[in-house]
């Protein structure tokens, strides 16, 4: 995989060792044992899953930031409103067959982000970015209002007790078999978007990053494939939201306003983002350091300003995130096509 | 009669009070293209000034003239340090914006103990007019908004300062060109966008409980309108926050109350979808 340093391309660069590729497995290696060592402490089982629940919303961001340079202020509330057409799916048609809600949840995110970039990216005029960042923001803004409003779906108090998630007879509760159900749809998913981002649509992606303008010149239909890329980072939200409404049994309105929202930004920016796998590394982050930090009461209650400040810190100081550090613009931006053999 | 008077009264009250924390917003956004989220959180210092104040025993009006310039010096202080870093991408201004709204509000929901705190109205009690009672606080803030709105415009369209603000809109190398320091008048502009935020922040909390979230509660609303305004112009925001407002406030009155909260927000998308230059195009601020 990783090609030696000597290598040369025709340019005459060196060509810069991989990391990405050896980060992934590890980070790979180390999910699958975390439960092992982690074994009988169900607490952290459990915030472990919730991790890996939260990467699915933290990748569905880096597909819409990283690729595809769509700021979406409002990826909880593909999030959110997936966590709650499950919820109410188990409530009033007692149906929780992972094979069916599953699916059902990543056509609720597919459609509705698919609908959202329909109205914000698609139309005669491109859209400005502070428009698309403004309506997303506005979108799940208005989502939380209004679902906090509406009895019928538990208004302010949110669906408490939703059924178990189950195929046949077994059902998922908090654990090691959820935690391994997470991890393996995660790795789907993942696989999913690295291929996306490495494709031929992922080359135009870059290029769109880059210029916008100028792909447009060369007859590319620019905001269509915003709109797709869209689209599918809310059938992962979805996917996320699905399993967090599962795995916690509760599903509220702040799961899909601009709180969480917001954060899947944090996680995305402070792990690297348009590298896949540094978002994933952001919700690590931020949800263990939350986790520990809640422990110490003198910390709790400043722990919202903390997170201000590292939000701001990695702004300012370090956009390309944690990941930055080790991986090279080269290879964040990454590389199309076959590699050049050497001759 | 006396009904519909009452009713257009509280709909001209709460469009001042968007009005207020608009204008604020709208210049920053015009001058300078970064959209301040921590906008919200400058209406909330605004208020826990005037908090301030009246918890130590001083009396409330101090409070009010206090806001603004506690808020214009804050205002500095941020865009030195922060804020004009971000100029170039408004972006990841947002981003920034957002983490120093978050620090601040967090860092008041800490000093304010999670509490909600109720100011009385500095001029407590209603008028009777044809039969019909105002509360006297709530024109207060209709006269003052209007004022604040003629003195701005003053400032922007007839003092030299406001000149060279236009000037530095319109073009700024040209202006650097002139010897005119755009830097400077960035960071004046920003002050003075806080203090109108600090400002509405004092006027309102009288009517709403002092919380946290007393400015975030407007923010969303307050960007649209900015956005059906059209940036870049003076008229613009107020004339957005006008029709957001009366929107926010007539709307419950025509549909459920439910409903109503987001249907302001998805006609004024709708709008801007259609309009995106807003309702004025001309850029003058």
């Amino acid at each position: 995989m990783a090609e030696p340093t000597g290598t040369r391309v025709r340019s005459g660069s060196r060509v810069p060792r991989r990391v990405l590729p050896y980060v992934e497995g590890a980070a790979l290696v180390l999910a699958v044992i975390v439960p092992v060592v982690l074994g009988d402490r169900t607490d952290l089982v459990t915030l472990a899953t919730n991790v890996l629940i939260l990467s699915f919303l933290a990748i569905s961001f880096d597909l819409c930031w990283g690729l595809s340079g769509i700021m979406s202020f409002g990826q909880a509330l593909f999030f959110g409103v997936a966590g709650y057409v499950i919820a109410l799916v188990g409530r009033d048609l007692e149906f929780s067959e992972i094979w069916g809600t599953l699916p059902l949840a990543m056509l609720a995110g597919l459609v509705l982000a698919g609908l959202f970039a329909a109205f914000l990216l698609l139309g005669r005029k491109p859209p400005t970015t502070i428009f698309v960042a403004l309506g997303t923001l506005t979108g799940s803004y208005a989502a939380e209002r209004l679902v906090s409003g509406w009895q019928y779906v538990g208004a302010g108090n949110g669906l408490s007790s939703i059924k178990l998630l189950k195929i046949g007879d077994y059902e998922f509760v908090e654990g090691t078999a959820f935690y391994f159900l997470a991890l393996s749809l995660l790795v789907l998913i993942y696989a999913g978007a690295r291929f996306l981002k490495r494709s031929q649509l992922g080359l135009v992606l870059a290029g769109m990053r880059q210029n916008e303008e100028r792909l447009a010149f060369f007859g590319y239909r620019v905001q269509l494939f915003k709109a797709v890329v869209f689209s599918l980072a809310g059938l992962v939200a979805g996917l996320g939201g699905a399993l967090y409404s599962y795995h916690q049994g509760f599903i509220g309105p702040g799961n899909m306003g601009p709180g969480l929202s917001t954060t899947a930004v944090l996680y995305c920016l402070l792990g690297g983002s348009g590298t896949l796998i540094g978002p994933v590394f952001g919700a690590v982050t931020v949800e263990v350091l939350s986790y520990v930090l809640s422990d110490l009461d003198a910390l709790k209650p400043i722990w919202p300003v903390i997170l201000g400040l590292i939000l701001l810190a990695v702004v300012m100081f370090q956009p390309k995130g944690i990941l930055g550090l080790v991986v090279s613009d080269r290879e964040r931006i990454g590389s199309y096509g076959r590699r050049r053999k050497e001759r | 009669m006396g009904i519909e008077i009452k009713l257009a009264f509280d709909l001209l009250a709460f469009i001042s009070v968007m009005v207020l924390i608009v204008l604020g917003l709208g210049i920053i956004a015009s001058m300078m293209g970064i959209f301040n989220f921590a906008h919200g959180e400058f209406v909330l210092l605004g208020a826990y000034t005037v908090y301030l104040f009246e918890s130590s025993g001083l009396p409330g009006w101090a409070g009010i003239l206090a806001a603004p310039l506690v808020l214009a010096l804050i205002g500095v202080v941020l865009e030195r340090l922060v804020i004009r870093r971000f100029y170039a991408a408004p972006i990841i201004a947002m981003l920034g914006t957002y983490a120093v709204g978050l620090v601040i509000r967090e860092i008041v929901r800490g000093l304010l103990g999670g509490h909600y705190k109720s100011i009385s109205e500095p001029l407590p009690g209603a008028f009777t007019l044809f039969g019909v009672d105002f509360s006297i606080w709530r024109t207060v803030i209709v006269l003052v908004t209007a004022c604040i709105i003629a003195l701005t415009w003053a400032f922007l369209a007839r003092t030299s300062l406001g000149l060279q603000i236009r000037g530095s809109l319109e073009n700024p190398n040209l202006a650097r060109a002139c010897g005119i320091s755009t830097s400077r008048l960035y960071a004046m502009t920003f002050a003075f966008g806080a203090a109108l935020a600090g400002l509405a922040g004092a006027l309102i909390v009288p009517l709403y409980q002092l919380s946290a979230d007393i400015g975030t509660r407007f923010l969303v609303q307050a960007f649209l309108s900015v956005m059906l305004g059209g940036v870049g112009t003076f008229e613009g925001p107020v004339l957005g926050a006008a029709v957001v407002g009366g929107m926010a406030a007539g709307l419950p009155w025509v549909v459920i109350p439910v409903l109503a909260d987001p249907l302001v927000f998805i006609i004024a998308l709708i709008i801007v979808k259609f309009r995106p230059q807003g309702f004025i195009t001309q850029g003058r601020l």
